[in-house]
């Protein structure tokens, strides 16, 4: 009996947080008119459904390019990040040098600091910069502020300080430069902390919004969540196109979740804090 | 013994250092620097010194009170609820089999989808009735029996309606961290207290609270820190209505700049943002400290 409570209990609240997204992604595929309907009869009538929201989704939302822009973006961010994060992780963990615990303290400050509230001085650093307007210039904008993370750099000197040091020394003694140490030791050894680090980055900039939505200022420009956002806002407002879009900008990550679940190790995004 | 590099070690520091100070600390200093000073987003070089006008301005306008005042209420509503919740989860699927895993991976999943979907998503669920169109939510209760409500448009309703929708957003995460920190308890203690008779809460009280200490003060303050950098979900849901009702510290930061052009007012407003977050993780610092000592 108590069994049997325990599973329909576990049901219920299974049902509470899949509900909204099923909704989501069945409702995607109504006609505008049966989008709001409600009772059980609308699930169930499946000669109904078009895919008609889709195509009008990919339209108005220019959802090709704004995948395009977001890959790049994303690629950008963590192709050039993790090679200076991890760079600098490596001084940190295996020289000693002036000034070394300073700087590294100054790190650990900046891991507070929330981009919510630097967005504006930052658009302004990023107009002198000239990377505000044009294609390329956005696209900057996108990935050189976000490449160089203060937390990523700390994640990955803890884990070069984990690593034993005799592989190192012996191709010290070989007479291999320091480049070469951190480039094919070092770095293939945390290979298991990189990809938490990539999948990490990926969920994180694929939700990215009040920074797009202060640079992305021209419509090509526009990233998936912008578009999204823009989708959402300007008239005429048609639901379909909207759920569609949404759907659209849901799959991708939850397919790069499904494999690539094991990365994400939680006790890791705790264990700098104790 | 740490070799002696000086010159590499600079130049493996080099480009993220920089990139850090031009993109992080330099705008810092930038924002501290705008905020004493009449300065509007289209002529900076007519920034002139005003005497902390915008720290006066601000804590005396009503309208940036009553942001403060509604994220306040959103961390009040979110934070206890969120944590809670997230302990009892944990607590719940922590169990070997297939089954609780699935079922971790359910609680999860609406932390992978990103915030502006989900915004989306949530305010057609938050539908009112029209006829017998409604949203799901409205849709639910009207089954059970109880009466559909305008969840955004109504002054009383719309901040909790955020607040619930964040909840279960981001429930999943703070469920994953305390799943590590029950799995670091040592299973002795538990066992021990079993044998001696301790029941399941006086457990719970004083072994598995305990042991967590660490999980739950990390937790707490992370999502405090979370839950005030609220701005995706009114900026699309509400747009800060009805009434103001919803507006947060960063829509109105975020408003100040792009709409008002503000640019002294609104770097006013982000360091007294910065202020209070540091405040907060100085304050974690601390308990944990006393905790260790």
């Amino acid at each position: 009996m108590k069994r049997w409570a325990g599973w329909l209990l576990s049901g219920v609240v299974a049902g509470l947080f899949l509900l909204p997204l099923a909704w989501m992604l069945h409702a995607s595929f109504r006609p505008e008119p049966m989008i709001f309907q409600t009772g059980p009869a609308v699930w169930l009538e499946w000669e109904a459904l078009t895919v008609n929201h889709y195509m009008a989704a990919w339209r108005r939302a220019r959802f090709g390019q704004a995948l395009l822009n977001s890959l790049l973006q994303i690629i950008g961010i963590i192709g050039f990040g993790l090679f200076i994060n991890s760079m600098a992780a490596f001084a940190f963990a295996r020289f000693s040098f002036p000034g070394r615990d300073l700087l590294f303290a100054l790190v650990l400050v900046l891991l507070i600091l929330p981009i919510e509230v630097l967005v504006i001085p930052l658009f302004l650093t990023a107009r002198d910069l000239q990377l505000t307007g044009g294609y390329a210039a956005t696209l900057g904008a996108l990935i050189l502020p976000f490449s160089a993370k203060a937390i990523n750099v700390f994640f990955l000197r803890q884990h070069f300080l984990s690593l034993p040091t005799e592989l190192e020394e012996a191709a010290r003694v070989d007479g291999a430069g320091w480049w070469r140490i951190y480039w094919n030791i070092a770095l293939p050894s945390i290979k298991p902390a990189l990809a938490t680090v990539i999948v990490l980055d990926v969920l994180t900039h694929w939700s990215d919004f009040i920074w797009p939505l202060v640079v992305c200022t021209r419509a090509e420009t526009r990233t998936v969540q912008i578009s999204l956002a823009n989708l959402f806002t300007e008239p005429p407002i048609q639901w379909g196109a909207i759920l569609a879009c949404a759907v659209m900008a849901t799959v991708p990550v939850l397919l790069i979740f499904r494999f690539a679940q094991r990365h994400i190790v939680t006790s890791d995004l705790s264990a700098g804090i104790k | 013994m740490k070799p002696r590099a000086t010159g590499i070690a600079y130049a493996m520091l080099a480009p993220a250092l920089l990139l850090l100070g031009l993109f992080v600390v330099w705008p810092l200093c930038r924002a501290l620097f705008w905020s004493v000073q009449g300065v509007g987003l289209l002529n900076l070089d007519a920034a002139a010194w005003n005497r902390g006008a915008n720290y006066s301005y601000l804590l005396s306008d009503p309208r940036f009170r009553q942001a403060f005042l509604n994220t306040a209420w959103f961390v009040v509503m979110v934070v206890p609820l969120q944590c809670a919740g997230a302990f009892f989860l944990a607590l719940w699927v922590n169990r070997p089999e297939r089954y609780w895993r699935w079922l971790r991976t359910v609680f999860f999943i609406p932390v992978v989808v990103s915030m502006p979907v989900l915004a989306v998503l949530w305010t057609m669920l938050y539908q009112p009735a029209e006829g017998t169109q409604m949203g799901l939510v409205n849709a639910v209760l009207t089954t059970v029996g109880l009466s559909a409500q305008d969840w955004l448009h109504d002054p009383q309703l719309a901040l909790p309606a955020l607040a619930f929708m964040s909840i279960w957003q981001g429930v999943g995460f703070q469920m994953m961290i305390f799943l590590a920190g029950l799995q670091q308890l040592s299973s002795e203690q538990l066992e021990a207290a079993r044998i001696d008779g301790a029941n399941a809460c006086q457990r719970l009280w004083y072994v598995i609270v305990p042991g967590m200490r660490h999980s739950i003060v990390f937790v707490m303050t992370a999502t405090t820190i979370l839950a005030f950098r609220l701005f995706v979900q009114p900026y699309l849901m509400t747009r800060g209505g009805p009434q103001d009702r919803t507006l947060s510290v960063i829509q109105y930061i975020y408003e100040t700049t792009f709409l008002n052009r503000d640019l002294g007012l609104a770097s006013a407003g982000a360091v007294l943002f910065l202020l209070l977050v540091a405040v907060i993780t100085w304050a974690q610092y601390h308990v944990q400290r006393r905790g260790a000592a």
